[in-house]
């Protein structure tokens, strides 16, 4: 028999009591009732059929959604005759056990069927869907996390122990169990306890002696304030937070690059915690900040969306490439649907959700909310203080670089009417090919005239590329080329485009390049491309911002493999190594508009007019560079032949003014450093639904919108397919936040639940589906979802009613009597004692050193070495002995994939997995890493070294030790035989000791 | 060993699926000394998905593992074809698609290729010891996967997702038998001594499952696991002292506190932390094998010493009761090549690679042979993808490189419970696609699980939203596999 899931179901079973003709199994089961369709029919269909009998993709055409499609039936005709089982085919399929496949109706269930037929097939309401009700198979719209909050007053039991309404719903389940509530945890318990929670740091032996010795009667309240007032407060409940969005520092897979400008979110969270503010605007800043908030820290916290991993070996194949995008949508719908609804939405990128009811529709509307949602960087509004000495430092460069400009442009001058005089154009940095297309096509050098393919034209602004189908190509180099520096002066009129080469040598099988590529790795950036990428690294330079500029960039490879990049004759970011590359004569040639190939297409097409070009045979030092730059193509002047023309005190002024100019640029390249890891905003795509996920198989079109299943508000955003994308964004973040989505509210008042209690009420905080836990206060938890938006959805206000509770404050011991009937404690008759996590652990070790920096905020501490092995980055751990690692652990960089350290061993997650829960194992390697880490043993000699500095005697560093690490006096018996192995083996092994004990690494 | 103690699942849905917190303490079933921790386990095996779900065949697992992807119509997948149309155009109606979408000439195999051993299994010169075990082989000639990049296609192959975040291969086994050993993790992993494959850690991780079962990569070079001894030394009279005065220390607390399972589960960890000490470094040292065991191997000479022993090491730590040890063969990719990744000229990327596992590998599973443990232990020999049987190369060029083929791919097993010396599937007569019993991964998988005793659809662990599987919502069994 059916396991009903639901009262309403369980009520249907118990009206149709079963007539008792089953002695035998073989028997059909007889009703004595007439049928209920809603009650007894509507359920099998639901569970047993809809799935391959409703919607687009039906099942041999068969409907089983409403009568009329019922009569009318399938393939292979009418599915039912009412009035006569035996007629109907339905029947006929069902009985014989051909449907549903695999796994045939129980004889209930067909005796339910056939009488129903029997009766007349009688269909009572409106059509069904698959939706339309939980099942045991499945949650319907009508499932209990989906409906309204209800409004719940605290039920009134007048007892001793309660303290407030929490303790009145705690308390009369307790009573309905029969199960004691436990007293209160005497004080120093309960000031460890409530600073762990709260800021993730031990009490200091100060604090727990006020608070023991305040004899006020809200001594414990002041507490609380004192603790939610601390900025530690932020860090201890924004590292629960990176855990819920799977903040991670690098890009995983198979680059795995760092993220070396994503922290800006963290801080972002760490603030916006210890400022309170109003859950519902902390989750739209992150869906949606960049448009609600870009002055106030809204475009770093929508970084929120692209914390995931993100796969950046772009195959050249298209499918490929659009499959990975539909990963990345799948990471970040799931994250945003289990984060902030506590919806599993991912299993329908494939097929409608097995259990819960979200469709393929409902998933492919969610990705369109989010389709123009890409990983990237952004440069962040500055600080006026800091746009104010920008401002400064540009003006300081304009007035120096205008005098240089001066001096040299004389001298320059001097040297171009030279050259016109003695017609002598091949001195100064000699190139071995050079064009100019606003005049024509011929190579002014030597012979390696070009050719246009596709669109390509030429027009007096130069090369006119379409970034479709047009590109040049020259004839076949004459001799073989190493060292070499490309140039080119180029308009980029699409800023958005990804990949295209401007001028690229290459063999001329199109496979080995080297090339100047716009925007390939980098939106808006200009990058060495090569085969592979082998030749490629990031030159950390600003982005392109005006599609107008008429722009010089030019990139040198020289024989030790350096490479550089210029912008309009300034360097253009950092230099970097990689191996040379040798394009053989007769087989390699240049190609311009696109990066590479012998054919166009893909993103390797330029999309912009490029004025000149040329082509070294050897490295330009900076000052040629520049010095072309300046020149604009028309004239070359050597750095020699311009110093040569210059006096010597003009020759002294130049170098002290570029020196200034370099100078001022560093400078200014410190504070303008603004670019952070964040959301960026493409053009979003109209989004169909992907049949079977597959990118191949486009199935409807859907507008952007919420989830269906949510009735009570309305899940139509009003857009258009292909509305804009911020409008998607801030529609999807108001209908999230939306005061009356029930889920919205219930969830993270049970996330907030279970990091106090170590399990939520809903034992699965990013499940409310059918697969999750069922609350076991519901009412609990919907009186807790409407006081939090009763106080300005003040988190605060949640945790003080929270931890001010006599709940929350009960004693940890055991009690076997309770135990017996709630083993769990999911009741609450105690408080669960926890295990400190890794990053509360490594914490304590160096509050009790004295060693903690308490910051807060900044860039952060690294506790590994990056470096990079044949295009993959590695991160080995370091030791950890520098001041400025001794930070609290939430500021330590955290890329995916890092070699083991002891916070891994002590169950931190991999910031590749959403983690709404951490584990708590025990482990030799945890034993093993207390004992003999690097860390552990430094902390102990440090927390010897000032005891000592601070008490004489062994007793007194016993007793002070004891106060840190404990939180309380230590006994007679301790401080006995704690002495002797002081004195014989020292006040640091006896630290380690401490450490690895039991009374440390667990909250009571 | 760690399974022994306590691992518990974060999210105890005992309102579901009848698993309680406690029930799921521990998935251990062997050697556990403590008293109170003896009715801990026994209460979770009463109750913890009856595994083995059936007799297994296989009692624990060494996979070895090429990184880059090794051609299968150069090793163990034989196309007379492509000798015939060597230099022809493909004339497939499809254009491939590929990683470098540059679809050159066809090529012949680079080896020949002979039938060997009274199987008569085809394998190519490429591999000239692991000829000589041709019949202990289990060759599968149909294998498929779902991306030709190499991340997503490495991490399909351990973990059946092609996403970072999924618990591998060797994390779902210790997940589900646990250890036999309490000295030694239940998952060790032997990276190549050149360096970590790309993405570091991830193709080791738990994902998911609780960190116990995370592959604790062993260090070629010094302390073979981090914090196994401190540093610096530390005298043995304060180690005991110190050890005996944290043990009082722990009694305290119970005594202040009161008994829970997990403080005393953190006691007996400390304790199996100190035989960690002397069992890690006793199994990791070489010296004690014979000089023929060492040569045989190939620890003798320079291109099969380091993998040479990797695979000597394997053995030890399957004898002292490693569930899963995991040999990788490559490193990173990039340029010069140091894994299987012959874009450029297969003959000199293969010949280098081949060469530094061909003997130990053979030497492996003769000495398991010989040792009477090929019974029950089954090896697993794999890469990511294939090539292709076309170069990789300009249209209508004959290049010397291939690219990754996802669509057809040859890899073996040998052991426990298999059907040896014998092939299963094909692909088409190029070597392009399989096209007669494709095997996916997840088929693989659940053939691999079902060896060990465990029904891929009932080795699962809750993860938001869903009982999660090695095999997602896919896998069948090879049954023809099966002896």
């Amino acid at each position: 028999m059916m396991t009903p899931r639901n009262p309403a179901t369980a009520r249907s079973v118990l009206l149709n009591q079963l007539v008792a003709l089953l002695a035998i199994c073989q028997l059909t089961p007889v009703y004595a009732e007439p049928i209920k369709f809603q009650e007894q029919i509507a359920p099998i269909l639901v569970s047993r059929c809809l799935q391959c009998h409703q919607g687009s993709d039906l099942q041999g055409g068969l409907n089983l959604t409403d009568l009329s499609s019922l009569m009318q039936g399938g393939d292979s005709g009418a599915a039912i005759v009412a009035g006569s089982a035996t007629k109907s085919l339905l029947w006929e399929r069902v009985r014989s056990d051909e449907m549903p496949p695999d796994n045939p109706l129980t004889n209930h269930e067909k005796a339910a069927i056939e009488q129903w037929i029997e009766e007349g097939a009688v269909w009572e309401g409106s059509p069904i869907d698959l939706f339309s009700i939980t099942t045991d198979q499945r949650a319907g719209r009508d499932w209990w996390s989906l409906q309204p909050l209800q409004k719940v007053e605290p039920p009134s039991f007048d007892s001793g122990w309660t303290r407030n309404s929490i303790d009145q719903f705690i308390y009369q389940n307790l009573l309905a169990k029969q199960i004691e509530p436990s007293t209160e945890a005497d004080r120093r318990t309960l000031i460890r306890r409530l600073t762990y929670d709260l800021i993730g740091l031990p009490p200091t032996p100060r604090e727990v002696e006020i608070f023991t010795q305040d004899t006020s009667d809200n001594a414990y309240e002041k507490l609380v304030d004192r603790l939610l007032n601390s900025p530690h407060y932020g860090e201890r409940w924004g590292r629960h937070w990176l855990d819920v969005v799977h903040f991670g520092e690098s890009n995983g897979f198979e680059y795995n690059q760092p993220r070396n400008n994503a922290w800006p979110y963290r801080n972002w969270v760490i603030n916006s915690l210890n400022d309170d503010m109003p859950y519902d605007e902390f989750v739209r800043q992150q869906i949606a900040g960049d448009i609600l908030a870009p002055d106030s820290g809204g475009t770093i916290a929508v970084a929120c969306l692209v914390t995931g991993p993100h796969n950046t070996t772009k195959p050249s194949n298209d499918t490929m490439r659009k499959t990975m995008r539909q990963d990345e949508m799948e990471d970040m719908v799931g994250m945003v649907n289990q984060a902030f609804l506590g919806m599993t939405t991912n299993c329908a990128r494939c097929h409608d959700h097995k259990f819960d009811p979200i469709s393929s529709s409902d998933y492919y509307s969610m990705v369109s909310a989010l389709a123009g949602v890409e990983f990237g960087e952004r440069d962040i509004p500055l600080d006026p203080n800091t746009v104010q000495k920008a401002k400064q430092l540009k003006a300081q460069i304009n007035e120096l670089t205008l005098t240089l400009n001066t001096l040299e442009q004389e001298a320059r001058d001097a040297v171009v009417r030279q050259q016109v005089e003695e017609a002598n154009p091949n001195s100064g940095p000699q190139p071995i090919a050079a064009w100019n297309f606003q005049a024509d096509l011929s190579d002014q050098i030597g012979e390696l005239d070009v050719t246009l393919f596709g669109t390509a034209k030429r027009d007096t602004q130069g090369l006119v590329l379409d970034g479709m189908t047009a590109f040049a190509r020259t004839e076949r180099l004459t001799q073989p080329l190493s060292e070499k520096t490309l140039e080119a002066w180029v308009r980029v009129e699409d800023l958005n485009q990804q990949g295209g080469g401007v001028i690229s040598v290459q063999s001329s099988d199109g496979v080995v390049f080297d090339a100047i590529v716009f925007a390939e790795r980098e939106p808006k950036r200009w990058m060495a491309g090569s085969n592979g990428f082998s030749r490629y690294e990031s030159f950390a330079a600003s982005n392109e911002t005006d599609p107008k500029n008429l722009i010089h960039i030019a990139i040198t490879y020289a024989a030790d493999g350096k490479i550089s990049g210029y912008r309009n004759g300034f360097p253009y970011g950092n230099s970097y190594t990689k191996n040379l590359v040798t394009f053989a004569a007769e087989s390699s040639e240049v190609v311009l508009g696109l990066r590479h190939g012998v054919e166009a297409g893909g993103n390797r097409m330029f999309r912009g007019t490029i004025a000149q070009a040329r082509l070294y045979d050897r490295v330009l030092s900076a000052e040629e560079v520049a010095a072309s730059a300046q020149s604009n193509g028309i004239h070359v002047v050597t750095e020699a032949e311009l110093v040569a023309q210059l006096t010597p005190r003009k020759r002294d002024k130049r170098v002290q003014l570029i020196q200034q100019i370099k100078q001022t640029h560093e400078m200014l390249k410190g504070i303008e450093n603004n670019s952070v890891w964040t959301a960026l905003s493409i053009p979003a795509a109209t989004v169909n639904v992907l049949v079977r996920g597959n990118v191949l198989r486009e199935g409807d079109v859907v507008s952007p919108r919420g989830l269906s299943a949510i009735q009570i508000i309305e899940s139509d955003f009003g857009l258009k397919p292909d509305a804009a994308e911020q409008d998607r964004r801030l529609q999807l973040a108001r209908w999230i936040t939306d005061p009356n989505n029930p889920l919205f509210s219930r969830v993270i008042v049970n996330r907030i639940w279970h990091y106090h209690f170590g399990i939520g009420m809903v034992s699965t905080p990013n499940d409310f589906g059918f697969n999750g836990g069922k609350p076991t206060h519901p009412l609990l938890l919907d009186w807790l979802a409407s006081e939090l938006q009763e106080n300005q959805w003040s988190l605060k206000h949640l945790h003080r009613l929270i931890v001010t509770s006599a709940t929350y404050r009960q004693a940890s011991k055991m009690n076997s009597k309770a135990a017996a009937i709630d083993s769990e404690n999911r009741y609450l008759w105690r408080k669960t004692p926890t295990r400190l996590e890794g990053e509360a652990l490594r914490d304590s070790l160096l509050a009790i050193a004295g060693k903690l920096d308490p910051r807060i905020g900044g860039k952060g501490y690294r506790d590994m070495k990056e470096y990079k092995y044949k295009g993959s980055h590695f991160y080995d751990p370091i030791p950890q002995n520098q001041p400025e690692q001794f930070r609290r652990t939430i500021y330590r960089f955290s890329p995916r994939g890092a070699k083991r350290t002891m916070l891994d061993t002590f169950d931190c997650p991999d910031p590749s997995t959403l983690t709404p829960q951490r584990a708590e194992t025990t482990t030799p390697l945890q034993s093993l890493a207390l004992m003999n880490n690097e860390f552990v043993l430094e902390m102990a000699q440090a927390t010897a070294k000032d005891l000592e500095t601070h008490q004489t005697s062994p007793k007194d560093q016993v007793r002070e030790l004891i106060r840190r690490a404990y939180s309380r006096e230590a006994e007679q018996q301790e401080i006995e035989r704690a002495v002797p192995f002081i004195q014989k083996h020292g006040l640091s092994a006896y630290c380690r000791v401490v450490f690895n004990s039991n009374e440390l690494l667990y909250v009571r | 060993m760690f399974d022994n103690i306590k691992s518990t699942q974060p999210a105890s849905r005992n309102d579901l699926a009848g698993c309680s917190r406690r029930e799921l303490l521990s998935f251990g079933t062997f050697g556990l000394t403590g008293a109170a921790l003896s009715s801990l386990v026994s209460a979770s095996q009463k109750s913890h998905r009856n595994i083995p779900h059936f007799v297994p065949k296989a009692k624990r697992v060494v996979h070895i593992c090429l990184m880059g992807g090794m051609s299968h119509i150069d090793s163990f997948d034989y196309k007379p074809e492509l000798a015939k149309l060597h230099g022809k155009e493909l004339q497939y109606e499809e254009r491939p698609a590929t990683f470098f979408n540059r679809i050159g000439l066809i090529r012949k195999n680079d080896w020949g290729f002979k039938q060997h051993g009274e199987s008569g299994l085809w394998v190519s010169d490429l591999f000239p010891n692991l000829a000589t075990v041709a019949d202990d082989l289990t060759v599968i000639n149909s294998m498929v996967a779902d991306s030709a990049n190499h991340t997503p296609a490495t991490f399909q192959q351990n973990t059946g997702f092609q996403l970072n975040g999924f618990p591998v291969m060797g994390s779902w086994i210790s997940y589900g038998l646990g250890s036999e050993t309490e000295d030694l993790p239940a998952y060790v992993v032997l990276p190549d001594a050149r360096g970590y494959p790309a993405g570091g850690t991830i193709n080791w991780s738990n994902g998911f499952l609780p960190s116990v079962h995370q592959g604790v990569a062993f260090n070629s070079q010094g302390t073979p696991i981090p914090d196994l001894f401190p540093p610096d030394a530390i005298a043995a009279e304060t180690e005991a002292s110190s050890r005996k005065l944290l043990a009082e220390m722990n009694q305290n607390d119970l005594a202040r506190y009161g008994t829970e399972d997990t403080l005393l589960a953190r006691i007996r960890s400390h304790e199996l932390a100190a035989q960690m000490q002397l069992t890690v470094p006793e199994v990791t040292n070489l010296e004690n094998e014979t000089k023929a065991t060492r040569r045989m191997y190939g620890l003798d000479k320079e291109p099969t010493a380091e993998f040479g022993k990797n695979c000597l090491l394997s053995r030890r730590l399957l004898e002292k009761g490693v569930r899963f040890v995991q040999i990788i063969s490559g490193g990173s990719f990039g340029s010069p090549r140091i894994n299987w990744d012959g874009h450029e000229d297969m003959v000199q990327n293969h010949n280098r690679e081949a060469e530094r596992i061909d003997q130990p590998v053979a030497a492996l599973i003769k000495d398991l042979k010989q040792r009477s443990m090929l019974e029950d232990t089954l090896i697993l020999f794999t890469t990511e993808f294939g090539r292709t049987p076309y170069t990789q190369a300009g249209d209508g060029e004959l290049g010397a490189g291939r690219d990754h083929n996802m669509y057809g791919f040859s890899l073996f097993m040998a052991g426990a419970g298999l059907k040896s010396g014998t092939n299963y599937g094909e692909t088409d007569e190029l070597g392009w696609k399989s096209v007669k019993d494709q095997v996916h991964w997840y088929d693989f998988h659940a053939t691999v699980l079902h060896l060990l005793g465990m029904d891929h659809e009932k080795l699962t662990f809750y993860h938001n939203g869903i009982e999660r599987r090695l095999t997602n919502v896919h896998g069948n069994v090879i049954k023809e596999l099966l002896a």
